[in-house]
């Protein structure tokens, strides 16, 4: 049984080719051309037409070009001079990326990206010289994936940039980067990445089928982009990683995974990903393997807590008294003599305080967001336990729940975590253990019939594949994970020929 | 030889997997209370009875594969139409649908009984039917490959749940085996013979046969899963006769899971709580299987879709678990679904494999003529 998905994935839209007589040339006249850039951009108040004698008009959108560039390189150089033809003017100009075209529709689309056009009076050819100047912030610490040790560094909002970053960690050419187009109106640029020789030449052609079959109005964030080409957008679960980390990013190029970064967006995509990798920081790595395995496992288990804690508590309180321990009985019954709710309900309550919490303080400007975290949680946990309305044992358990989901290395497998909780509470409230389990069945049925780019998700444990386990739920030392994981179905198997670790010894 | 099932290797799944399907298809709810049947038959050498049991099953595996091997790549649908013609064919496929339609409701109805005896009497069973269908019907429209996936996890997520067997040692003692071999050989065999509803399962085998990939290891990988549910019942049973005083078992009608009350942690008392909710994930895969089965059979005699099969089946089972209602009922239905379970599973392979071998022989003469 198929779902139907929201988005027409596999439609493919239909192309409308601009045959020559279609396109409007351009009437070499100066007054009419200026008209006609004036009406094709609806008269911008910050498009400049600035002319130059004896016969050179400059036509650019104020702030989108480069200033500096603009003065030093192309006014500079125009002034005062005569040039008869538009390719003089191309030679003559010290820029890298100059152009010369004809038509009206390349000529407008270069203008809003950033061009200045040298009309030449009595030519129909323009010169387009690209100067833009790309607004972005500074390079800084990745704010919500921060690690001890390893780089500080996160992807900024700018293409070009997170492409350098990308570009320095793997310094190869088979790097491969294609740049797509998406959005009828936004016409963002986004680019699909991945390791030539390693990724799988299929899982390329799947994604780039994806990006390119997509017909969308506009694409703000990758985080959208996501949803728009994974596997199954019905699912709470996330089939492709978002990670603000070149390291990450880079980490899964080279293990065989394709990657997609979006102009606008800091956040950059990597998949194929199976469900336990979003458990898996890029930390792990750079830790000693005891350590990394001792950290994982903890991570693990604060999941399973996080998310089954409350439900038992609840399932326990309201129907099976005789699971708990008559020592831990006693503490319970007088901690809860005075709730005057059911369990379940008492739950829900402090559950959906705890999440308003969380909301109120990522809304918040980051120092009230801190200090209202602080002040509400122990005033209002206090409040509520001093007023009676929830017992002191529950208000450990839920913090404990939402503390440990916040281990989760990817924030949005943290927020399905925290989301999925209270379906399972109410099923709990509703029919106590009996429906934990059924809602674990359904979790795990679930799991089981996603797939991320076609590749399983449950991967390594199903299909079972025991030499990927060997960097899942822990981490071997590095000589026995020498084997890129067969999810992805690498071109090259090995990552590097392992050797003996103390090889005087062997 | 007729109708092959073709099937791309993006459907067919690993051989080593038979280790799971096997086991996970035989271990269900008969384990919550075999001791007692056995028991009664063949008193403290019941132990003898699981083994020989575990032994018949590893004879009538070794019939099947036989005979599946004969037909290369074919289900036990197939091989009825080609044996026995289109017509008497399917009149046997459909006592194989209907015979997996029974063990089906069997499993669900004794699940549903044990629940509302041991934890939830007010709960309707309407309620507990419904939910499980569903969670069925969600893991069957993902394809074999979930149902696959299904019963691996229900074996590995359930592994924690043997080593606690081991506390109730603590009162054990190793006399109550004794005398060995009091029992007659007939009353041993007899009670081999009333395991037949608690192991049977395996017989999934011939359906599944088909979508295996390397058909060459099907064989090691059964009969080690046919071992490892052997161990698993003979660890079981003698746990519970060294445990249970002389005669106690008889009464007992669920031996496991008064085993596991005795069983509590720091944090936790009465086990069977948590093991009686925890069995749903042990079932689901005998639910998922007999369905996927049935669905097979049916696609294959009145070409139905699996969707469509899949609601009417439910529709039907659901009924039928409103309609048998008292502990009588259900106890009925077990002995007599064993009984016949046992001619089905225990006899008729043998019979089928030697009609097979003989048609091979007589078309294989024909030819060379």
């Amino acid at each position: 049984m198929k779902f139907k998905l929201p988005f027409n994935k596999k439609q493919t839209p239909i192309v409308i080719q601009a045959t020559k007589e279609n396109v409007e040339m351009i009437i070499p006249e100066e007054n009419n051309f200026t008209q006609m850039i004036k009406d094709a951009t609806h008269n911008p108040s910050d498009l400049i037409v600035k002319s130059i004698p004896p016969n050179l008009t400059l036509i650019y959108i104020k702030n989108l070009v480069n200033d500096q560039i603009l003065n030093d390189h192309i006014i500079t150089n125009l002034q005062n001079k005569i040039y008869e033809t538009p390719e003089t003017i191309k030679l003559s100009l010290s820029l890298p990326e100059v152009n010369i075209s004809s038509q009206l529709e390349e000529t407008v689309a270069s203008l809003v990206n950033g061009s200045v056009l040298i009309y030449v009076e009595g030519y129909s050819p323009v010169v387009l010289a690209n100067i833009p100047k790309r607004e972005s912030r500074s390079l800084s610490a990745p704010e919500n994936e921060s690690q001890v040790i390893g780089a500080q560094v996160g992807f900024n909002e700018s293409l070009s940039t997170n492409i350098s970053l990308v570009r320095r960690n793997i310094v190869s050419p088979d790097l491969c980067n294609e740049e797509f187009k998406v959005g009828k109106r936004s016409n963002t640029s986004l680019s699909l990445i991945y390791m030539n020789g390693i990724a799988s030449d299929e899982m390329v052609n799947t994604l780039r089928q994806r990006i390119k079959d997509l017909d969308v109005d506009a694409l703000l964030d990758s985080a959208v982009l996501v949803e728009m080409i994974d596997d199954n957008s019905l699912s709470p679960f996330p089939q492709m990683l978002l990670t603000e980390r070149p390291d990450r990013f880079c980490d899964g190029l080279l293990n065989g995974k394709l990657g997609v970064i979006v102009d606008g967006s800091s956040m950059a995509i990597v998949c194929p990903q199976s469900f336990i990798e979003f458990f898996e920081s890029r930390e792990d790595k750079n830790l000693r393997w005891q350590v990394a395995t001792f950290v994982r496992l903890l991570r693990f288990t604060a999941i399973f807590l996080s998310i089954f804690l409350t439900p038992i508590y609840v399932g326990a309180l309201t129907f099976h008294y005789e699971v708990i321990p008559q020592a831990f009985l006693v503490p319970l019954s007088e901690s809860r003599a005075l709730v005057p709710f059911p369990p379940v309900f008492e739950a829900l309550l402090l559950e959906f305080i705890i999440e308003l919490l969380r909301e109120a303080g990522a809304r918040l400007p980051t120092k009230i967001g801190q200090t209202i975290g602080i002040v509400g949680g122990i005033v209002i946990g206090t409040a509520a336990v001093q007023a009676g309305i929830t017992s002191n044992i529950l208000l450990i358990i839920v913090a404990l729940s939402a503390l440990a989901s916040f281990t989760t290395p990817s924030y949005t497998m943290g927020n399905v975590i925290r989301l999925i909780r209270f379906p399972i509470i109410i099923l709990a409230g509703f029919w106590g253990f009996f429906g934990i389990m059924l809602a674990f069945c359904f979790i795990l049925i679930h799991l089981l019939r996603q797939t991320s780019l076609g590749a399983p998700y449950m991967a390594p444990f199903y299909p079972p594949r025991f030499q990927d386990m060997r960097d899942s739920l822990i981490r071997m030392p590095l000589p026995y994970t020498a084997k890129r994981p067969s999810n992805v179905r690498p071109a090259d198997e090995d990552k590097f020929n392992p050797e003996p670790i103390k090889p005087e010894k062997s | 030889m007729k109708n092959p099932i073709q099937l791309s290797a993006k459907d067919m799944i690993n051989s080593y997997l038979l280790i799971f399907v096997i086991h996970s298809a035989q271990v269900g709810v008969g384990i919550h209370g075999f001791q007692r049947i056995v028991y009664q038959e063949a008193k403290q050498d019941a132990w003898i009875s699981v083994l020989l049991a575990g032994l018949a099953t590893h004879l009538i595996a070794f019939c099947m594969i036989k005979t599946l091997e004969i037909y290369g790549s074919n289900d036990l649908y197939g091989i009825h139409q080609d044996v026995f013609g289109i017509w008497f064919g399917n009149f046997l496929n459909v006592i194989y649908i209907l015979y997996c339609s029974v063990a089906f409701f069997s499993v669900l109805r004794n699940y549903i009984e044990v629940i509302q005896t041991w934890i939830f009497p007010g709960l309707g069973t309407w309620f507990i039917s419904a939910s499980l269908l569903l969670v069925t019907i969600y893991a069957f429209t993902g394809g074999l490959r979930v149902i696959v996936g299904v019963s691996f996890f229900s074996i590995v997520l359930a592994l924690w749940i043997l080593p606690l067997l081991l506390i109730p040692l603590k009162f054990a003692s190793v006399d109550s085996l004794l005398p060995i071999l009091e029992a007659n050989i007939g009353s041993i065999l007899k009670g081999a013979k009333s395991m037949a509803f608690t192991i049977i399962g395996f017989e999934i085998l011939q359906i599944i046969y088909p979508f295996v990939k390397d058909k060459e290891n099907v064989k090691k990988h059964v009969h080690l899963g046919l071992l490892f549910t052997t161990a698993v019942y003979l660890i079981i049973m003698l746990v519970s006769l060294t445990y249970y005083s002389e005669g106690k078992l008889d009464k007992t009608i669920w031996a496991t899971l008064t085993l596991f009350s005795f069983i509590s942690f720091p944090f936790m008392e009465r086990f069977e709580f948590v093991a009686v909710c925890f069995w749903m994930l042990i079932i689901l895969p005998n639910l998922c299987l007999y369905l996927w089965a049935a669905s097979r059979g049916a696609s294959r005699v009145i070409k139905i879709s699996g969707t469509k099969f899949v609601w009417i089946f439910s529709i039907l089972i659901f009924i039928g678990t409103l309609i048998v209602q008292s502990r009588t009922q259900i106890n009925s239905i077990n002995t007599h679904f064993g009984n016949i379970a046992f001619y089905i599973i225990f006899v008729y392979p043998i019979i089928l494999l030697l009609v097979a071998m003989l048609k091979k022989k007589y078309s294989s003469q024909k030819e060379q003529k």
